[in-house]
């Protein structure tokens, strides 16, 4: 009788990473379903240049070069939270048309189904963050932490991708519908627009600065404004790649938790 | 049994799955012997393809147990998986993927060596017909083309025992036989395939013994030859004005039982065999029914189906 290997972690690395270079190749191969997320961030940041760049003088305002150097982070973060979503949106896809099945009737670790999937995500996100440093860049967004800084923001792109990619994939796997995961990219948007994106929490009053203050989301931009303002610095690096790694961890395990349910109710 | 190597590669013992208050499938008791095909007819929803998710561990039974290719499949569904080959309904491929892509990523799944991925997918293609579409997204594929495809996923280790989940639902004639040739020959190759149909004809062909299933219940099993006899003598099948059908019915049933047949017939399976076919026309001239079509039927698989079910597969 003809068997497939059995299990073994090099195996299994395999697998994730023959399922990430599936997704990552999707999603490049969906120009229209992922051109959204890469050109609306950097239409944001063109408009918030050419509007707000007196905002810059405001009491509050770090010292900056330009309004479009102010919102790089934020345009880093923006667009990888979008994008994540279309890799979870491609999970659900999978679920509805029965390719999830088919993965699962391989001797393949769920796990690891769900890790290349999700791998693809990330990789995509930081893709993304290398695409917006290297477009903005040239017009004034300088990084002042150079290459190492952008590298770090690259970094955190790809963890970010991966911690709201498997916050999403819950979703999808909870719900096995494409349509219910793009449903809650409002809220995404939601959470981003109450943080310290796009002016300093130093400019807020009220109740936005307290939803400000509260928001994991800030500290995150803030971490990778400080690379591109000040310069590299260990702070800045714990926040742009801590927070999002702690998110991760969580969302990692939502998600895992949530497929290993999907299956046992089977 | 568990864990052991047994000599039926798939053996069911009154399996059961509920979706709350549906018993899907109900009690199933089943032997599949090594080198058969082994065919699951029925209509849709009468749990074939139920069967075939727990069979292949993709659904826990909610009772009874299951051993495929020698192990349980509840308590050992990775060495399921590492034995069997499944390609499930409907051919849920990747459109997005060539197929060179895909079968590449299958032989990974599956723990192909990396130095062996790159032949066995170009084999496999080859031994489809598809060699020339390989580097063609699968989204481009005809349904023939993703059917084989699918085939070509679920062999890609080797395996000794496959499950074909209604191959053929959607084909166009030439594309079922090239199919159907494909599954005749993996099968003298060695290869155990129990597959689902609702054709009667694909059941009749390819199947070495069949499993009528209705209604979540294994209702007949046997080959398709045995079985067709045991149903007996051929039908008559008569067409008659709509205001005789009456008297016609009253004439068909001094010559046997009725027969469920396709609305607008009558059907009665004639005791004496064909040769009571004139008598039958005389008795209904007599009786003044005005025939409009006659025809007779040697027993089919649709016969068996209808007298183990009370309603006929085909017309459904």
């Amino acid at each position: 009788m003809t068997v497939a290997a059995a299990h073994s972690p090099g195996l299994a690395l395999r697998q994730v990473a023959a399922l990430a270079r599936r997704s990552t190749r999707e999603t490049f191969r969906q120009p229209a379903l992922v051109a959204p997320s890469v050109i609306f961030p950097l239409f944001f940041a063109a408009l918030g240049a050419s509007s707000f760049n007196r905002a810059t003088s405001l009491p509050g305002f770090p010292k900056v070069d330009s309004f479009l150097q102010f919102s790089l982070a934020a345009t880093v973060v923006q667009g990888v939270l979008f994008g994540s979503v279309t890799g979870a949106a491609a999970l659900a896809t999978d679920i509805e048309n029965g390719f999830l099945d088919r993965l699962l009737a391989a001797p393949t670790p769920r796990t690891g189904i769900l890790i290349g999937r999700l791998a693809g995500s990330a990789i995509f996100g930081a893709a993304q963050a290398a695409v917006f440093i290297a477009v903005l860049w040239p017009f004034g967004a300088t990084v002042r932490s150079g290459v190492p800084g952008a590298a770090v923001m690259v970094l955190s792109g790809g963890i970010v991708a991966l911690a709201i990619g498997s916050l999403m994939s819950a979703v999808a796997i909870r719900t096995g519908s494409a349509e219910a995961v793009q449903g809650s990219f409002p809220l995404l948007f939601v959470l981003l627009f109450f943080s310290s994106a796009f002016f300093p929490r130093e400019t807020m009053s009220g109740a936005y600065r307290a939803i400000a203050d509260a928001n994991p989301i800030s500290y995150l931009v803030e971490g990778l404004r400080e690379l591109v303002l000040t310069g590299y610095s260990g702070t800045a690096v714990l926040q742009a790649i801590l927070i999002p790694l702690v998110a991760c961890a969580a969302a990692v395990m939502l998600a895992l938790r949530s497929l290993r349910r999907k299956l046992a109710a089977r | 049994m568990s864990g052991h190597p047994v000599q039926a590669p798939i053996v069911a013992e009154q399996l059961v799955r509920t979706f709350g208050d549906l018993r899907a499938v109900d009690g199933i008791d089943m032997t599949v012997d090594a080198g058969e095909i082994f065919g699951f007819l029925g209509p849709n929803g009468a749990g074939k393809s139920t069967a075939v998710r727990m069979l292949t561990t993709l659904l826990r039974p909610t009772s009874g147990r299951a051993i495929v290719a020698g192990f349980d499949v509840a308590t050992h569904p990775d060495e399921v998986r590492r034995r069997i080959g499944v390609a499930l309904q409907d051919a849920a491929i990747d459109p997005l993927m060539t197929g060179n892509e895909l079968l590449r990523l299958q032989a990974v799944l599956y723990g192909i060596p990396s130095g062996k991925v790159k032949s066995r997918a170009a084999e496999l293609l080859e031994r489809v017909g598809l060699t020339a579409a390989a580097d063609r997204r699968v989204g481009t594929y005809s349904g023939g083309m993703r059917r084989r495809l699918d085939l070509a996923l679920s062999l890609i280790h080797e395996p000794t025992v496959l499950f074909l989940d209604e191959p053929t639902t959607g084909l166009d004639p030439m594309s079922r036989m090239t199919l159907w040739e494909e599954v005749r020959r993996l099968n003298r190759e060695g290869t155990t395939v129990l597959l689902t149909t609702q054709y009667l004809e694909e059941a009749d062909q390819l199947a070495d013994r069949i499993a009528i299933i209705d209604k979540g219940r294994i209702v007949r099993e046997g080959r398709p030859r045995d079985l067709k006899a045991e149903v007996g003598s051929p039908t008559l099948l008569v067409a008659v004005p709509r205001e005789q059908a009456d008297a016609a019915r009253a004439v068909l049933q001094e010559f046997g039982e009725s027969r469920p047949t396709a609305e607008g017939t009558l059907g009665v399976g004639l005791r004496d065999g064909a040769r009571a076919v004139t008598d039958v026309v005389r008795r209904l001239d007599e009786a003044g029914v005005r025939l409009q079509h006659l025809e007779i039927n040697e027993p089919s698989l649709d016969d068996v189906f209808a007298e183990a079910t009370g309603h006929r597969l085909e017309g459904e």
